[in-house]
């Protein structure tokens, strides 16, 4: 052997020794999952004849004395102080909360459907940490299609026979208000437990983050484990003593169960526990979820399937009555279809998540290994707090007029809304409920009204160099193409209702229009006057144009009277359209009803909202040409002829000969931007002309001007700079020497 | 003017201008085939909108938007078309590039507010009704619509489109395809070539829509689950969203006339080194735009000495920026310019600098040339005069900059600026002069000049002429 060839052995030695350690705790880790999912099983048998709170109460008790036997919180360690056991109990409860939520959804969806939520919640830790990794969002996403196949496509027929006796053996209190709880949600009984399962794990992921800090308090997660169930069997000892006292039991014989209890707590709560912490010390986390996971999944699908043979009979320790076999939760379709979702998700979000790809190259050390900038976490910690943020913009929005106006309007109008939606809801009235998510649709262009406003005041950064007046153009510009789409989808709806008039129930309709109109016609009123600036603004827009700097405080009073420096505010314009729209189609509704009502003619209301969109449409053509002009970096309209009388003026100018390159365009409401290029006279001092030539443009409108002065020198210069350097060598040389000696022997 | 002209006269030649045109466009032979697949893509989306009626499927109602989509992309392919004919009008000063922009943008707003559309439809139907969806045209209509959109993508150069594409930052879609594959491609390691360059989003969105609208005929055919229906018209939406947002993001932000961002670095380059040229103290009210898809338009002031030579600069500065930004407007401009004036004879030569006397001169320095640096908050840095001009190896007495400067600047120079050199020798204060006001302009202009540590030239003028000036630079080294 050479060196090499005893280094490899030696490697792949020390390697096959790491994995044959490494699968003595594999090996550890699947058996304790099969023996999980036994222990699932095996409680849902019993959870069958005893009444959940004994069954937990049982389990957290059981589990206690274990552990005490073995942690000995109470000799080891340092004292529990009084706030650490009122933390203590609030954790207790918490748990017991949890685990009620989560047995409960197992009576309720059978064993198999546990084992699936639980193997993903194996790889919760990992949702804590949750970053913006795509293959991050992909698990969940995956997770949520999953929990959906469940809900949606999982037809197990034998559920609906439980369904029909939900309250059948079950008397206490607490399971009566969950039943109804989830008949209120109008899913069927199994499914309810699927939601159940998914609240109890989502709590759980929150309840592990908690409980670390205290954890840490403590003393230990085990120290803590243990006393936590101590805790929460003597929260639980009340109810059960209390339940006991008042129902009477329907087990016959207790001894007979603490065969399976004692099962039930050595694999479900204990032995995964400790194995889970080992494993999770000597591999690391994914690893371990992904192992795990798979185990618990093979071994809860192999013992659905066999747990009703009679096989597995001499396994269950527990006799049942024969006609409760027939309301087992079997497999179907859905349950594979999502037990493959679930899997892929687990395995996807326990994979580790690459944090490198995150980062952008920087460059290489003087080692040669690259270097990366990790612009996400420097971002996250910059980062404001979202509160404080909603009560920055707020006041920013409540600043100017603008905005102030659609932020009243919006909440208004959502106000409307949900109050309509309410009572839809409420008296189960379909057309309310549809009017409400059309209103609800309209508010989304108020929202971009809203923001547009609030973004034109924000500063001019490196990228935006001119400010952000321009987005209320874009804004609307968006609005006006919004309008259109609703304009042309009114159209083709209506004409296809003009060729076969549906029957329409008139009865909601009227008070509901009438809600909307009142509601609109606040709006128009509110924004008529902002809208009516904006073109009043037009003629006078010249007078006042060097207030662009001072756009805020002049705005505040800008309703004074007197004309203002907005020009032309798209923004405005695009939602005082929006809501006209809405109020002319509220009074077409209220117009058709009356016509349905009186003569029955039911064509009225197709050729109603026909005779609509096309208002809408020719009411929305000006803005988008506007808009669409100023987009186009057009010289503005309103200053074309000042302009042009201002070019003249320029030529007269002393000095001048000629100007090349005009382009002047409205950047914003309050800013037209222009740049020129002028050649003079080589003995006209460039300053002066300058100033001239801004001071006439100023007057015409451009508040933002760069005056480029080029004489007969700048054209040679820039000759002799685009030719190449041998030419120009060639072309000086004679004239430089000289001047070169001069130079030198004065200075020298 | 009001809002509402439901009977506004129209010009009575928007038609007839409409036909002019288009009759303009279609003198290409290029454009026919663009107008060849229009007519076949309104056939088809007729077809379809037919189909979705009669499967009331939702999802097909998502795709054939898409199938809309192109019909707007091939309006937008005629229209770049247009704009390459069309000259810059008095109007329209800078051109019709930006129509271009315009129509990517409301083509990828109008996609968007379909998706929205349908979403919206979706909210309102998922907790109410059930309809019923029949299978019948389904696969039928995706095949078509597919075959349609991929035909119509890959036959027809959509420049505009595929610009924007390549230009934007990816969608989700996009993302989750790249990650999908790069595992993928850690497996079978042969399709690499195939999986890892970046996916066209257009097909990928075909792609995907396609496939989920398979999925729903499966599963609708075989189990009769309706529900795949909504969830796929969703998902569609929703893809459609991801794919389109990127794109109407870069174009907007083209239409909001900001400066791309990809630019940036290079711009900053340029713009430190013209800060650093000779004369220039500060470069402020940069704004940079784009045009059209990728012509950069821009404008600068540049603020100088007052005894620095405003066309050479200009000229230096222009030279600079002109390969990056196509339509350039640099305003030069003097603090101060009317005082010399004042102070010195009333005479009618050249250039301002050669009246004045060395009295005229022993002023500026410290107190006209200094004052409003301090004042100006534009200003970022504001000097002090009385510190050493950090790291520069001019500064020992008797050799200043000037007299490195302006042999190398004399290069250029062929009228004025020789005359101007030869009064600044003849003038026994000049040197001192010149170092008083090179001081305050450099530390001044720092926010450019980043390079400033570098033993290199910093008041050199030109790249043209590297090895003259160095060689002049040498000879006045100790």
């Amino acid at each position: 052997f050479n060196e090499l060839e005893t280094f490899n052995i030696i490697s792949i030695f020390f390697s096959l020794r790491f994995l044959l350690r490494l699968t003595r705790y594999i090996v550890l880790l699947v058996v304790t999952k099969v023996l999980k999912a036994l222990g699932i099983f095996e409680s849902y048998d019993i959870l069958k004849v005893v009444h959940i709170v004994q069954f937990i109460f049982i389990l957290k008790l059981g589990s206690a004395v274990i552990l005490l036997f073995f942690q000995k919180p109470f000799s080891s360690g340092k004292a529990i102080s009084k706030r650490q056991w009122i933390k203590l109990l609030k954790h207790a409860v918490f748990s017991c909360i949890i685990s009620l939520l989560g047995f409960f959804g197992l009576t309720l969806c059978g064993p198999l459907r546990v084992s699936y939520i639980t193997v993903v919640e194996v790889s919760n830790m990992l949702f804590c940490c949750f970053v913006c990794d795509s293959a991050q969002t992909r698990g969940a996403a995956l997770f949520i299609i999953a929990v959906i196949c469940l809900l949606l496509f999982d037809n197990d027929d034998l559920m609906a026979k439980m369904a029909e006796h939900p309250e059948g053996h079950h008397d206490s209190a607490l399971t009566h208000f969950l039943y109804t709880a989830i008949a209120f949600l109008g899913v069927a009984d199994h499914k309810g437990g699927v939601v159940l399962l998914v609240a109890s794990l989502c709590l759980k992921v929150g309840f592990h983050t908690a409980s670390r800090k205290l954890s840490v308090e403590i003393g230990g997660a085990k120290r803590l484990y243990a006393l936590d169930n101590l805790v929460s069997a003597v929260v639980l000892l009340p109810w059960v003593i209390v339940l006991s006292a008042t129902t009477e039991s329907k087990v016959e014989s207790w001894s007979s169960l603490i065969l399976p209890f004692g099962m039930i707590i050595l694999s479900v709560m204990i032995l995964e526990f400790y194995v889970e912490a080992i494993c999770n010390t000597k591999m690391e986390t994914p690893r371990c979820a992904r192992y795990g996971a798979v185990a618990l999944f093979l071994s809860a699908l192999l013992l659905a399937n066999f747990w009703t043979h009679p096989l597995t009979d001499q396994l269950r320790s527990m006799s049942k009555p024969a006609q409760q076999l027939s309301t087992e939760h079997v497999l179907s379709g859905g349950v594979i279809v999502s037990a493959v979702f679930f899997i892929m998700a687990s395995s996807i979000l326990s994979s580790p998540s690459k944090k490198g790809q995150k980062g952008t190259l920087v460059g290489y050390s003087p080692e040669g290994t690259p270097l990366y900038n990790f612009m996400g976490d420097a971002l996250q910690h910059t980062s404001q707090s979202l509160p404080r943020f909603i009560k920055d913009s707020l006041k920013q929005i409540l600043e100017e007029y603008d905005s102030r106006q659609i932020f009243y309007f919006l909440c208004l109008n959502l106000a409307f809304t949900f109050v309509e939606l309410f009572y839809g809801v409420w008296t189960n009235s379909l057309g309310l409920i549809s009017d409400g998510f059309h209103m609800l649709f309209d508010c989304s262009a108020l929202v971009l009204g809203l923001f547009a406003a609030l973004m034109t005041r924000w500063k001019a950064t490196r990228i935006f160099s001119y400010g952000y007046g321009r987005v209320e153009i874009l804004s609307g510009f968006i609005n006006g193409l919004f309008l259109m789409v609703i304009a042309f989808f009114v159209f083709v709806e209506s004409v296809t209702r003009v060729l076969d008039p549906p029957n329409i129930n008139t009865d909601m309709l009227t008070p509901v229009s009438v809600g909307g109109l009142l509601v609109n016609l606040v709006g128009i009123c509110a924004f008529s006057h902002a809208h009516a600036h904006a073109h009043g603004g037009k003629g006078c827009s010249s007078n006042d144009h060097g207030h662009s700097h001072h756009g805020h405080s002049h705005s505040e009073h800008s309703h004074g009277g007197h004309g203002h420096s907005h020009g032309m505010n798209a923004n405005m314009r695009g939602v005082f359209l929006h809501v006209l729209a809405d109020t002319l189609g509220s009074v077409g509704v209220i117009i058709s009803t009356i016509l349905i009502r009186q003569f029955g003619w039911l064509i009225a209301d197709p050729l109603c909202s026909l005779f609509i969109a096309t208002l809408i449409f020719l009411s929305v053509i000006p803005l988008l040409k506007d808009a669409c002009e100023v987009l186009l970096l057009r010289i503005p309209q309103e200053n074309e002829k000042d302009l042009n009388s201002a070019l003249e003026k320029i030529e007269k100018i002393e000095g001048v000969l000629s100007y090349r390159d005009p382009h002047f365009w409205r950047h914003s409401a309050n800013m037209i931007a222009g740049t020129i290029h002028l050649q003079i006279m080589s003995d006209v001092v460039e300053q002066r002309i300058i100033q001239q030539v801004t001071a006439i443009l100023k007057d015409a409108g451009v508040n933002n001007l760069s005056v480029q002065v080029e004489k007969e020198a700048y054209f040679q210069h820039m000759s002799g700079l685009s030719t190449g350097f041998q030419e120009v060598l060639a072309m000086t040389q004679q004239m430089e020497s000289m001047k070169y000696l001069k130079d030198g022997t004065c200075i020298m | 003017q009001g809002t509402i002209h439901p009977f506004r006269k129209t010009h009575k030649s928007v038609f007839g201008k409409l036909k002019q045109e288009f009759r303009l466009v279609t003198s290409d032979r290029r454009s026919w085939r663009i107008l060849l697949f229009g007519a076949l893509n309104l056939l088809c989306t007729g077809c379809l909108l037919m189909w979705c009626s009669s499967t009331n499927s939702m999802a097909l109602t998502a795709y054939t938007y898409l199938t809309i989509f192109d019909l707007f992309s091939l309006i937008t392919c005629l229209i770049s078309s247009w704009v390459t004919m069309k000259k810059p009008s008095q109007l329209y000063s800078f051109g019709f590039d930006r129509l271009e922009v315009l129509a990517v943008f409301a083509s990828t707003v109008l996609v968007q507010l379909g998706a929205l559309f349908i979403l919206k439809e979706r909210c309102v139907c998922l907790p109410l009704t059930h309809t019923q969806t029949h299978s019948g045209r389904l696969l039928v209509g995706t095949f078509v619509a597919l075959f349609f959109n991929l035909l119509t993508l890959l036959s027809v150069r959509n420049k505009p489109f595929t610009y924007v594409s390549e230009a934007a930052s990816s969608s989700w879609l996009q993302e989750h395809v790249a990650d999908l594959s790069r595992s993928l491609c850690g497996v079978i390691p042969g399709l690499s070539s195939v999986l890892l360059p970046r996916m066209n989003p257009f097909v990928l969105i075909n792609m995907a829509g396609a496939l989920s609208l398979c999925i729903t005929y499966m599963l609708i055919e075989i189990n009769n689950y309706n529900a795949v229906d909504t969830a796929s018209a969703v998902a569609i939406a929703l893809m459609t969203f991801g794919t389109m947002y990127p794109m109407s993001v870069y174009s907007g932000k083209v239409l909001l006339q900001t400066t791309p961002s990809h630019v940036i670095g290079q711009l900053d380059k340029l713009l430190r080194e013209v800060s650093t040229l000779e004369g220039v103290l500060e470069v402020r009210n940069e704004h940079f735009w784009t045009v059209g898809f990728g012509s950069l338009a821009g404008s600068a002031h540049v603020r100088i000495r007052r005894d620095a030579n405003e066309q050479l600069v200009l000229a230096h500065v222009t030279n600079r920026l002109l390969p990056l930004v196509s339509t350039l407007t640099v305003q030069i401009f003097k603090d101060d310019w009317t005082r010399p004036l004042l102070s010195g004879t009333l005479s009618s030569s050249p250039s301002p600098v050669p009246p004045l006397g060395p009295e005229g001169y022993a002023i500026p320095p410290s107190s006209s040339a200094l004052p409003p640096l301090l004042s100006d908050p534009l200003t970022s840095t504001p000097s002090k005069p009385s510190s050493p001009p950090p790291e520069f190896a001019f500064d020992t007495p008797g050799r200043n900059v000037q007299q490195v400067v302006l042999p190398a600047a004399g290069h250029h120079a062929h009228g004025p600026y020789g005359g101007l050199g030869l009064a600044y020798g003849a003038s026994p204060y000049a040197g001192m002069l010149s170092q008083g006001v090179a001081r305050p302009g450099m530390p001044s202009s720092q926010s450019y000049r980043t390079a400033f540590g570098a033993p290199t030239l910093p008041l050199r003028f030109g790249t043209s002429n590297p090895l003259a000036s160095q060689s002049q630079y040498r000879q006045y080294q100790p």
